[in-house]
């Protein structure tokens, strides 16, 4: 005889559950906390080395670096004299939250400011994991095309702020600013948007402001 | 490519359903799945196959019903199904939109039939 059972909880409860426990965790311990996501390659750490000497002495920052393999990212902002936790995530092409838990565990006691974690170059998985942040942020470069924001629409709908990198580069490349923002705020009307550039600095103001406003709005919480 | 972790999560959320129960089979398992979630149902379908090995989901079928996004219009307030996400609202032509349904990522019922001795 067939019986039928209803099911209560989503798919990713669990995750959901640990991310909470972490939100706790951050707000007590009165750290702010960013999800840096992207492409492989868009210049996440790059930036996050410009970041990191640009917020020195004005707040304390950490960093957990998520990738499947290596510790390069790692090692290159820890030359920053930023305290950073490297998170191999074996074959996951995402961080969730319990592969945060141990890198919190590791960083929160040095009483930090602001932990900006850099998820694995990815535009599909990380979007729909949580790890108990406070605004999650894209970041698209221009060498990748204008495209990305209408095919990976769900990365581009949960973040806050949509960082457009290298637009250093944007006189040797075909890349439409306004169609890229377009798609990008279609189902997301409210995102920011700041374009940068880690080699000359243009934009790097906007960002470290943005940051300092997000940590005092987290304070203020 | 995260539909591993989706689908060892399904059988975990499987596995405390029937916790505390006798020991059943599960014949169905139903999934609802928003066209906004990044999971290909196909995928997720082969890695649930493997990851229900040895378990008492072993074998079962999966079926997928797959949510349409739904989206109300920022300037002009009409919902409406997009079949396409980045298509402009059809009364408007406004393409700013608040996402009202499309995110689904839940097991919904299980089928399961008595395990006999």
């Amino acid at each position: 005889m067939t019986e039928v059972i209803r099911i209560q909880e989503g798919v990713l409860a669990d995750n959901d559950r640990a991310a909470e426990d972490l939100r706790l965790r951050f707000r007590e311990s009165g750290t702010c906390v960013v999800n840096l996501m992207s492409g492989p390659g868009a210049g996440k750490t790059t930036l996050l080395e410009r970041t990191a000497e640009a917020l020195q002495g004005r707040l304390r920052l950490g960093v957990a670096v998520g990738d499947i393999q290596t510790s390069r990212d790692a090692d290159r902002i820890a030359r920053h004299g930023v305290p950073v936790v490297q998170i191999n995530t074996g074959d996951a092409c995402h961080l969730d939250a319990r592969m945060v838990t141990p890198a919190a565990d590791h960083l929160l006691p040095l009483g930090l400011d602001l932990l900006i974690v850099e998820n694995v170059g990815n535009l599909v998985c990380p979007a729909e994991f949580e790890i108990g942040e406070d605004a999650k942020v894209v970041m698209l470069s221009v060498t990748e095309g204008a495209d990305k924001p209408a095919k990976y629409p769900l990365m581009f709908h949960v973040s806050r702020l949509m960082l457009v990198s290298k637009v250093d580069l944007l006189p040797h490349v075909d890349f439409s600013m306004e169609a890229a923002i377009a798609d990008a705020r279609a189902l997301n009307p409210d995102l920011q948007v700041i374009a940068l550039s880690a080699r000359t600095g243009e934009g790097l103001d906007p960002w470290i402001d943005w940051l300092l406003g997000l940590r005092d709005k987290a304070r203020g919480r | 490519m995260h539909e591993v972790a989706v689908a060892q999560q399904m059988l975990e959320v499987i596995r405390r359903t029937l916790e505390g129960r006798p020991p059943v089979r599960v014949r169905v398992a139903r999934l609802v799945l928003g066209q906004l979630t990044c999971v290909d149902p196909e995928t997720l379908s082969f890695a649930f196959e493997v990851a229900c090995r040895g378990t008492a989901a072993e074998g079962c079928r999966l079926e997928v019903e797959r949510v349409p996004l739904r989206v109300r219009c920022t300037a002009c307030g009409a919902e409406e199904e997009r079949g396409d996400p980045m298509a402009p609202c059809e009364r408007c032509g406004d393409r700013r939109g608040e996402v009202v349904a499309g995110r689904e990522l839940q097991l919904t019922t299980l089928d399961v039939e008595e395990h006999g001795p």
